[in-house]
């Protein structure tokens, strides 16, 4: 009894894959975030990028704006708010322009101004520079300008508080109304914060979006409104979109395939069961060998996986309506009919599928990796369950004939019409071909098309950036080096370059983390500068001979320098815990390993535009700096992966022709099955680029998908024409129409599948879904086109 | 008898009137008129003389220099005694430099800053609408010696400054003075250029 002992066999391992797939679900971590869909770089300074763009200072930013109400009412609550937030412990930073935040910040940058301000030389502390310092700074005094030093001017009365403040303070602050930032142009108050967690983690960014909001209800009670953005925000909205979406897919699927099943399989529930069994086993299969190779489960993923419901019951379909037994036949010889002539078709068709998905693995992008994972996995495990467990439980197919036989019919009297139209398609298809040929070329999608924000949340966010004047940091500059001294060193290199650059007024200005920790080397030749008591002491009162300030009021200044002598230096472990930590962080990345240390200087745009080339001409003395214009950057990477991606998904095509040609051994048929799937293919290229869609990686991937499913419908038609040529004339083709009614039933499932993506929200989804869909059903017509059986 | 008190009431009231029309003639010089008055001068170029009196300090701080303007908003302070500075307001953006260094930032978002600047160059240019955004004026005398009174509508800057009063003759600002809060004062007399004559004076930075 070998047979029932292998089917026995079947049916555990079986049984057995699925608990384990259930137990590895059970444990998947689902992520979100849009970054899978970046691309892996291979380049280190492109790494930088994106570190930047996924974890990076920009990804930890949250823009905030408060309306409605007086500007009074809303300046107050801005400073509250601020005061709230800062408690909060979940944002580093929260700024508005109440500059009573930053005592601490203050006192720390007063304490070590020997050390930071620019302008402490050996000739400030001459008689001549102590007298021409303390001129400029007492001149500030009776002036509104000069009230913030006015407390501190008998311990710095040379003015290094201000030439340190000078070069930090933006060049393109918000307006300030009554000490809290305001909109220029529109009648909003503005905070920016940074978030203690890091951009990526998507569950923190949550927690502090949700304190936002919390923390503003009282304000809103007042009648106030609060507008958010920043990358975070927009993280954690498409994540809370991804999600929703991908669960209303799956039950929409659902729902529709059921129903469609239910209609064609004449209400019998059993064999409903029986359908959605390879698709509950493909689905599970795809999420644990998703989750076993990549240790989570993007959200896309999933929703892309609604559409293997459609796919995954084909092989249901084709097994339940082919191997149902032919009148008269023995009992439970369907299973073994079909195996023995539908099974090879089956499989051939899988494995093409197999062989298209295989192409997503090689892209640079672990978010299609993972679909590519998720399908093959999908697919083989649909496969095998209908293959190795249907043929053991329904030996027979399906009972009843119900709607099929009607369905059978009528595509049986469609596949003899579509013949007919075969010469006006192959028009159709010169015409598209032509199309494509004389429009510029469509595959122009750029990174910014697979955000699902949408226009509105783009325009509160550019707005809000503007009135903030926080600058998409567009072009930045980047120095590498070994070590936190010499990235430092390279900075203060570069910067006294762009300060030629601020001054001929080519740009505004720039932020070096050399301003708030500049390069050990520069803090000692600072100290070295500064006298001992005993010298500064004469030279100051030499200095002071009629001066607004006497030289004995100004003990505090004596001994602040002589302390100064021996200040510790500062580095970036000593200032860690204080205010500026933050700001340290954002712009010098330590090295680690192979990864040099990375200073970054952002820019600011001043009345012209940046122009790359005249900064990369400005810093080429700096060996080790380059210029980094993150969004050509970024289009250039991207525009790379297309080029790698379109040569992996031709590939992949020639891969699934190789495979048909090693099964069919014939040119003929290759070429009669290559027709209709390539003529889809065009005719959906044509019409997507002729309505001005913006093609990208995702639409490849959509192209890749029609091919492998494409073709498995042109697989059946070809097996069909074979088998009509190789009999008799005159022979009776009764057998078609199963065949025939399990193929529409098959592309109508797969089809309403991706419709549902094609009206998804998610850039991601309804890129594939808008090519999959057209170019499935596309495939099957013109399959029963060209290759149909012909009208006798 | 009643007759005769009614007589004396209207004689009150017309003395009362013909007394009170000079008053309220003089009265009647608002800051609408004043502001036309400026306005009249488009350009124009001064040489100043500035006083400090800040109590923390052993002696005044004098400084002396030039200042020009130009509608709508042009305005130059450029300090050539004690050592020369220059500080440019155009539009929204003041640049303030010194030696080598030069510095660029927008006026509205230092309002310390921009409160003397708006003052200055919203008197000057005669733009009534600019002093309004920023201060209460109140306008005095007549418009051969008038004096505007500007105080700060924000809160914040009141703690800081209690005043800005400008005072001239006919469409010629003469004299700025500045009370700070905390009682220390700045004084700067204007004398204004005659046109021909500026073109003596040394070129700009």
């Amino acid at each position: 009894m070998a047979v029932p002992r292998s089917r026995f066999v079947a049916l555990a391992l079986w049984a057995a894959g699925i608990l384990a797939a259930i137990g590895i679900t059970a444990r998947t971590h689902f992520v979100a975030d849009l970054s899978a869909f970046l691309p892996r770089s291979p380049s280190a300074e492109q790494a930088v990028l994106l570190d930047q763009l996924r974890s990076g200072i920009a990804a930890r930013l949250v823009l905030i704006g408060i309306e409605g109400g007086t500007p009074e009412a809303r300046g107050a609550a801005s400073l509250a708010y601020a005061k709230t937030l800062r408690a909060s412990g979940l944002f580093d930073a929260v700024h508005n322009g109440d500059n009573s935040a930053f005592e601490a910040t203050g006192k720390f940058l007063f304490e070590h101004r020997y050390l930071l301000s620019p302008a402490v030389d050996a000739q400030r502390f001459t008689v001549d520079g102590l007298r021409a310092g303390i001129d400029e700074a007492t001149s500030l005094l009776g002036t509104p300008a000069g009230a913030a030093i006015k407390s501190v001017i008998l311990r710095d009365p040379t003015g290094e508080t201000v030439r340190m403040a000078e070069g930090m303070l933006p060049t393109q602050a918000p307006k300030s109304e009554d000490g809290a930032w305001a909109s220029r142009r529109a009648q909003r108050a503005v905070l920016i914060a940074t978030t203690h967690a890091d951009g990526g983690d998507l569950d923190a960014q949550e927690r502090a979006l949700t304190q936002l909001r919390t923390g503003f209800a009282p304000y809103e009670a007042q009648g106030l409104r609060l507008l958010v953005s920043g990358s975070g925000s927009f993280a954690v909205a498409s994540r809370a979109q991804i999600k929703s979406e991908v669960e209303r897919l799956a039950i929409a699927g659902g729902v529709a395939i059921v129903a469609l099943l239910l209609v064609a399989f004449g209400g019998s529930l059993r064999t409903l069961v029986t359908a959605l069994l390879p698709v509950a086993t493909g689905v599970l299969a795809g999420i644990a060998a998703v989750s076993l190779i990549f240790g989570n489960v993007h959200g896309i993923t999933l929703g892309f996986g609604t559409t293997l419901i459609g796919e995954a019951v084909d092989y249901a379909i084709y097994y339940l309506i082919q191997a149902h037994a032919t009148s008269g036949a023995a009992q439970g010889g369907g299973a073994q009919r079909w195996i023995r002539a539908s099974w090879p078709t089956v499989r051939l068709g899988l494995l093409t599928s197999v062989c298209g998905f295989a192409a997503l693995l090689f892209s640079g992008f672990p978010g299609l990796a993972q679909l590519g994972v998720f399908s093959i996995a999908g697919l083989v495990g649909a496969a095998l369950t209908t293959r190795y467990v249907f043929t053991v439980m329904a030996p027979d197919g399906a009972p009843g004939t119900a709607l099929r036989l009607r369905l059978g019919h009528a595509v049986g009297w469609c596949t003899e019409a579509l013949p007919r139209l075969r010469w006006p398609l192959f028009a159709v298809t010169a015409v598209a071909a032509l199309v494509l040929v004389i429009l510029p070329s469509p595959w122009r999608g750029d990174l910014s098309s697979l955000s699902p924000a949408g226009a509105d949340k783009m325009k509160l966010d550019a707005d809000l950036r503007a009135d903030l004047g926080a600058n998409d940091a567009g072009t930045l500059i980047a120095v590498s080096a070994p070590d936190e001294a010499s990235a430092l060193e390279q900075a203060e290199a570069v910067g006294a370059r762009l300060d030629r650059l601020v001054d001929s007024g080519a740009i505004a200005g720039y932020e070096s983390p050399a301003r708030v920790l500049p390069s050990p080397a520069t803090q000692k030749a600072r100290q070295q500068a500064l006298p001992d008591a005993e010298t500064l002491r004469p030279r100051l009162a030499q200095a002071t001979v009629d001066g607004p300030l006497r030289a004995d009021r100004l003990g505090g200044f004596v001994a602040d320098v002589q302390a100064a002598r021996t200040q510790p230096l500062i580095t970036r472990a000593s200032l860690q815990g204080t205010p500026l930590a933050g700001a340290i962080d954002a712009l010098l990345i330590p090295g680690s390993g192979e990864r040099p240390w990375r200073a970054l200087l952002s820019l600011q745009p001043g009345a012209k535009p940046l122009d790359a080339d005249q900064l990369r001409a400005a810093i080429a003395g700096v060996p080790a700096a380059r210029v980094v214009a993150i969004k050509p950057e970024l289009d250039a990477l991207y525009a790379r992966y297309l080029h790698e991606a379109t040569l992996q998904a031709m590939l992949g095509a020639l891969a699934v022709c190789a495979l048909l040609w090693l099964h069919l051994r014939s040119w003929r048929r290759l070429w009669r099955i290559a027709q209709p799937v390539a003529a889809a293919v065009v005719i959906v290229l044509a019409v997507l680029g002729a309505s001005g869609v913006a093609l990208g990686i995702l639409h490849l991937v959509g192209l890749l998908l029609s091919v492998a499913i494409g073709s498995n419908y042109a697989l059946f038609f070809d097996q069909i024409r074979d088998q009509q040529e190789h009999q008799p004339p005159g022979t009776p083709v009764a057998i078609d129409n199963d065949t025939l009614a399990s193929l529409a039933l098959a592309d109508l499932t797969a089809v309403i599948s991706f419709c549902l993506l094609a009206v998804s929200s998610i850039p991601a989804l309804y890129a594939i879904g808008e090519v999959v869909a057209p170019g499935i059903l596309l495939s099957l017509l013109l399959s029963a086109a060209f290759i149909g059986t012909r009208a006798r | 008898m009643p007759q005769r008190s009614e007589r004396r009431r209207f004689l009150v009231c017309v003395i009362a009137v013909v007394a009170a029309l000079p008053a309220r003639a003089q009265a009647s010089f608002t800051l609408e008129q004043l502001m036309q008055l400026l306005g009249q001068v488009k350009a124009g170029e001064a040489s100043f003389v500035e006083k400090r009196y800040v109590s923390m300090l052993e002696r005044t701080l004098e400084s002396s220099g030039r200042l020009t303007f130009e509608t709508p908003d042009t305005f130059v302070r450029e300090t050539l005694k004690p050592t020369r500075d220059r500080m440019a307001v155009v539009g929204n953006l003041v640049t303030m430099s010194m030696g080598s260094r030069s510095r660029t930032v927008a006026l509205d978002s230092v309002p310390e800053a921009a409160v003397i600047f708006e003052a200055i160059r919203g008197t000057l240019t005669g733009n009534r609408a600019a002093l309004e955004r920023h201060f209460t004026p109140a306008v005095s005398g007549a418009p051969a010696r008038w004096t505007l009174e500007l105080v700060p509508l924000m809160p914040r800057l009141r703690e800081l400054v209690t005043s800005v009063r400008v005072s001239g003759q006919q469409a010629y600002v003469r004299e700025v003075v500045v009370a700070m809060a905390d009682g220390d004062r700045s004084v700067m007399s204007i004398t204004p250029m005659i046109p021909d004559g500026a073109a003596s004076a040394p070129p700009a930075r």
